[in-house]
């Protein structure tokens, strides 16, 4: 058989629909990729700015109060400005980068390719997928200066506090309103990028490409888009509920006879768990939104660098999908200690503990097949082991917490700020550097400076590790998450371990320079990449040149032979098998 | 051409046959239609929940008239629609764009019988933040659930409107027109959800 | 749509189902003016609502003619998160009445 040529269209010429409002997926992939990244450093410092004062709480950070006059009088940041930065550097790197880079960017510029396609289905749809998630990224951004500045409420927003308007502190009347405004039309913009990713999934694969021959990768973009699908649908109308809560006083998150700030509220009749139960309903899948495809994007880098395949192709793929369907049933484990009913509280242990089984599968899977094998050592199977170890470290405080009897402890401390910053921060930022080293090749036709890579990953590691790891002890010790000062004399022999991690984080942010050096600078002057530098199986890596041309494939579309994972294989005449090898193989790994 | 538009004939040759043997178009409104419900459900679950708290929820409504012809057009509607449908199938092309505007009309006599009926309620005092008879979250809940139905109904008749005059143009295909069907009966379906719910349990006695 | 009689078979499927849904919804009304107390009627709209949309669903969107994959891909997603949506319940109870179930 041979590779069936398709209909060709011309490349865009003009520079708007070139770089602009491109319709071809790897432009808008790039997009995406760059909305990620300018995202990840302005999230960067503002962490440094709240690290800053937290180690040193009246030291004045000069410039600062050209941000905000109110907010950093003289450069010294207030407490509500505290909390206002806290929000944002939350918001942006949840929604913005944690969703966009590993989900909507990758995914974006490799799932049309590892399904073997010349596109998405729905090209149109795709370009305002990006250009709807940058509006609302602009608008995130504008609350900063608008008003008393952005909402100072959490990434959580949690009512009655979001809803009051700004009798309840500075940002809480616009603030809220852009944040709400912000993440409705993110949600938009998922919505219609997980559309394009189911349907090419499911439509768009190439002759001989089943779904069992489809990538981890693609395999965990696909079953992500499931999960936003469905979770962005609820937190959209959830959003428009809490504009309407400001702009048309009505009260569905805001109890009656509230009082706040001596002034009894206007409201009567809503539920603040209404919010918490809508919010969490979505927050939870959201952060396997954000996991997933770092899992995928693990498991896809490990494979060619293990030079064997992992110890089972559809168990991890179950896991996942396991995953995501648990994950629509543990979200009330983040309300224990809301005042929800307690028996709810049980109820949602369980399977919160349930949960755990596939992610520790997922675990034993790369371990296992880590386990003797000779691992190629570079840059992206190190982010990857960096990945597996910051998910389990972090995914063993899950453990603990969800126990409804220890959380009533460690709820609301730095517990859980090291917990999620664990499992869920640092390991879907490794997995976007894993894939960033990885792919880079692909994406730029240059390789990305090796020696340089490694030490961005030993510092980075390291760093994570000063800083998260002592997060335990303190929220142990009884330090309460989002306290701008610490004040509370039980609190203060804690403050040298808070010095101690800022200074760590500035340091690790400092090493992400080098990343950023790495990138702009192999963009450009970087080694030129070889055809398949990893030598990896999968489609990819069988496009005719690196960028691949406008329709992937150049003219043709690629028939595919073999799973993914054809390592090591005996008797071949290579130790690996392309996908689109039409080389026959005695004793395979073919699961399909 | 793209892939969306490759027929399922067009298919076979290139690439694997689409997994639910349905063209990428179909599936994307399939698609489509279960985030929307995923969000309808949303705000009747944040309704009921809003309700089931209330000791003293208004019932204000005194008679089904109304609402009772708004169901009977817009059922009719959809199955208008269906037989637009079939013409197109047939290949009747001037018969389906026939029924499709007829659909179209039907939706907008359905939206202007619920904007009229609005105007009463808001006559009456009835307001997002108020209303004469009880808890404010019944105007709260009301003008919104029905006010996001609405907002389908509407958008519904605008892409009846102009997928039927592009079908008609020779743009779109039957399978456009169907597809388009696809959401016309969905926003019929929300409505059987939304009658009983919205309208029915708050009936006065 | 080959002949003129399948064309004619499904136009009275139609008309079929048409009449059914409208009845259903006629015995809603019905059961609205009924004296039952709020969670028999809200059980039995429900119960009512869903048989109609479940008509709607696979005869209006042919559903039922699709792939059987299409139908369970459809109704098992939808179906499990509107479920999973329901846990929220048993704290709107407990709001009127202390526990956290219907009294
Ligand atoms: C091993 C499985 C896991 C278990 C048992 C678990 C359990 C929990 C529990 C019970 C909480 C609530 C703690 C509290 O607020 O008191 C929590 C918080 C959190 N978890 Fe996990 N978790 C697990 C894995 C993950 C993963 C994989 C991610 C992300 C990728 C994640 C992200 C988060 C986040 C973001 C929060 C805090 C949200 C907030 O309050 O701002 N968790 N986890
Ligand atoms: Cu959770």
């Amino acid at each position: 058989m041979h590779d069936v040529p398709v209909h060709h269209h011309a490349p865009p010429t003009s520079f708007l629909r070139k770089h602009v409002f491109s319709l071809d997926h790897k432009v808008i992939g790039k997009q995406y990729y760059g909305l990620a990244l300018i995202a990840v450093f302005v999230g960067m410092i503002l962490s440094w700015l709240m690290r800053i004062h937290l180690g040193w709480t009246n030291l004045a950070i000069p410039g600062l109060q050209l941000l905000s006059k109110s907010g950093a009088p003289g450069g010294i940041i207030t407490p509500e400005y505290y909390l206002q930065l806290m929000t944002m550097h939350a918001t942006i790197m949840v929604f913005f980068v944690l969703t966009t880079a590993p989900f909507a960017a990758f995914g974006n510029y490799f799932l049309p390719i590892q399904v073997g396609a010349e596109d998405m289905p729905f090209p149109h749809f795709n370009m305002m997928s990006f250009w709807v998630t940058f509006i609302g990224f602009v608008v995130l951004m504008s609350s900063f200066f608008v008003g008393d500045g952005p909402t100072l409420g959490g990434w959580t927003q949690y009512a009655p506090l979001s809803a009051v308007g700004a009798v309840s502190g500075p940002g809480q009347g616009t603030g809220v309103v852009l944040w709400a405004t912000a993440i409705a039309i993110f949600c938009i913009g998922q919505l219609l990028g997980s559309l394009n990713f189911i349907t090419t999934t499911l439509d768009m694969r190439t002759r001989g490409m089943s779904m069992w021959r489809l990538p981890f990768s693609a395999w965990a973009w696909f079953i992500t888009s499931i999960m936003g699908l469905t979770a962005f649908a609820v937190l959209m109308p959830a959003c428009i509920l809490l504009i309407l809560d400001h702009v048309a006083g009505t009260s569905f998150f805001v109890p009656g006879n509230l009082v706040i700030n001596g002034q009894i509220q206007p409201h009567s009749g809503g539920s603040t768990l209404l919010w918490q139960h809508l919010f969490w309903f979505f927050g939870h899948p959201e952060v396997y939104i954000a996991i997933v495809p770092g899992m995928g994007i693990v498991s896809h880098v490990l494979t060619p660098n293990l030079r064997r395949p992992l110890l089972s192709h559809r168990v991890m793929v179950y896991s996942m999908g396991a995953l995501a369907v648990l994950s629509y049933m543990v979200y009330g484990h983040h309300m224990f200690v809301s005042g929800m009913n307690p028996v709810s509280s049980l109820v949602f242990s369980f399977p919160t503990l349930v949960i755990t089984i596939p992610s520790t599968i997922v675990v034993l899977i790369w371990m296992g097949s880590l386990y003797g094998a000779k691992l190629r050592i570079n840059s992206p199977s190190l982010f990857a082991l960096g990945f597996i170890s910051m998910f389990i470290t972090g995914g063993i405080s899950g453990f603990f917490l969800a126990q409804p009897s220890i959380d009533i402890m460690l709820h609301a401390t730095y517990f859980v700020v090291g917990h999620f910053h664990l499992v869920m921060g640092v390991a879907a930022m490794f997995g976007i550097f894993a894939g960033t080293y990885f792919w880079f090749p692909k994406m730029f036709g240059r390789m990305m400076n090796e020696t340089l890579g490694k030490i961005h990953f030993w510092l980075s590691f390291v760093g994570a590790y000063c800083i998260f790891m002592p997060f335990h002890y303190l929220g142990i010790a009884g330090n309460v998450r989002r306290y701008p000062a610490f004040t509370d004399d039980y609190l203060q022999p804690l403050i040298p371990l808070h010095r101690f991690i800022t200074v760590a984080a500035v340091l690790t942010g400092i090493a992400q320079f080098i990343f950023l050096y790495n990138l702009v600078h192999s963009r450009f002057w970087g080694k030129p990449a070889p055809e398949n530098p990893w030598e990896a199986t999968s489609l990819e890596w069988s496009t005719p040149s690196s960028p691949p041309p406008f329709d992937n494939f150049g003219g043709k579309l690629p028939t595919v032979y073999h799973d993914p994972h054809q390592y090591g294989v005996e008797g071949a005449s290579a130790d690996y098998v392309m996908q689109t090898s039409p080389e026959q193989i005695k004793s395979g790994h073919d699961e399909a | 051409m793209s892939h969306a538009d490759l027929t399922l004939e067009g298919y076979s040759a290139a690439i694997m046959p689409p997994a639910f043997s349905i063209p990428a178009k179909k599936m994307a409104m399939w698609l489509f239609i279960i985030a929307d419900s995923a969000t309808f459900a949303a705000c009747l679950v944040a309704y009921g929940y809003l309700r089931v708290a209330d000791a003293h929820w208004p019932r204000p409504f005194h008679s089904i008239t109304n609402v009772a012809i708004m169901t009977v057009i817009l059922v009719t509607s959809s199955l208008t629609m269906l037989f637009g449908i079939d013409a197109a199938k047939a290949g009747d092309k001037a018969k389906a764009v026939r029924w499709t505007m007829i659909t179209a009309a039907g939706g907008i006599l359905f939206a202007l019988l619920h904007i009229r009926e609005w105007l009463g309620l808001i006559d009456e005092g009835m307001r997002l933040f108020q209303n004469p008879w009880g808890s404010a979250l019944f105007g709260a809940s009301f003008f919104s659930i029905t006010g996001l139905h609405l907002l389908h109904v509407t958008g519904g008749v605008i892409a009846l409107i102009v997928v039927g005059i592009r079908y008609k143009g020779g743009r779109y295909n039957s399978d456009d027109l169907e597809i388009t069907g696809l959401y016309w009966h969905f926003v019929d379906l929300v409505w059987m959800f939304v009658v009983p719910l919205v309208y029915l349990l708050n009936l006065s006695h | 749509m080959a002949t003129a009689e399948a064309h004619r078979s499904s136009t009275g499927k139609y008309i079929v189902v048409y009449v059914c849904i409208l009845a259903i919804a006629a015995l809603q009304f019905v059961i609205a003016y009924s004296n039952l107390d709020g969670s028999q009627m809200l059980a039995r709209m429900l119960v009512l609502a869903t048989i109609e949309a479940a008509l709607a669903v696979l005869f209006f969107m042919h559903l039922w003619m699709e792939n059987r994959g299409l139908l369970w891909f459809v109704v098992i997603l939808t179906g499990f998160v509107i479920f999973a949506m329901q846990y929220s319940w048993t704290d709107s109870f407990r709001l009127l009445n202390g526990v956290p179930w219907a009294k």
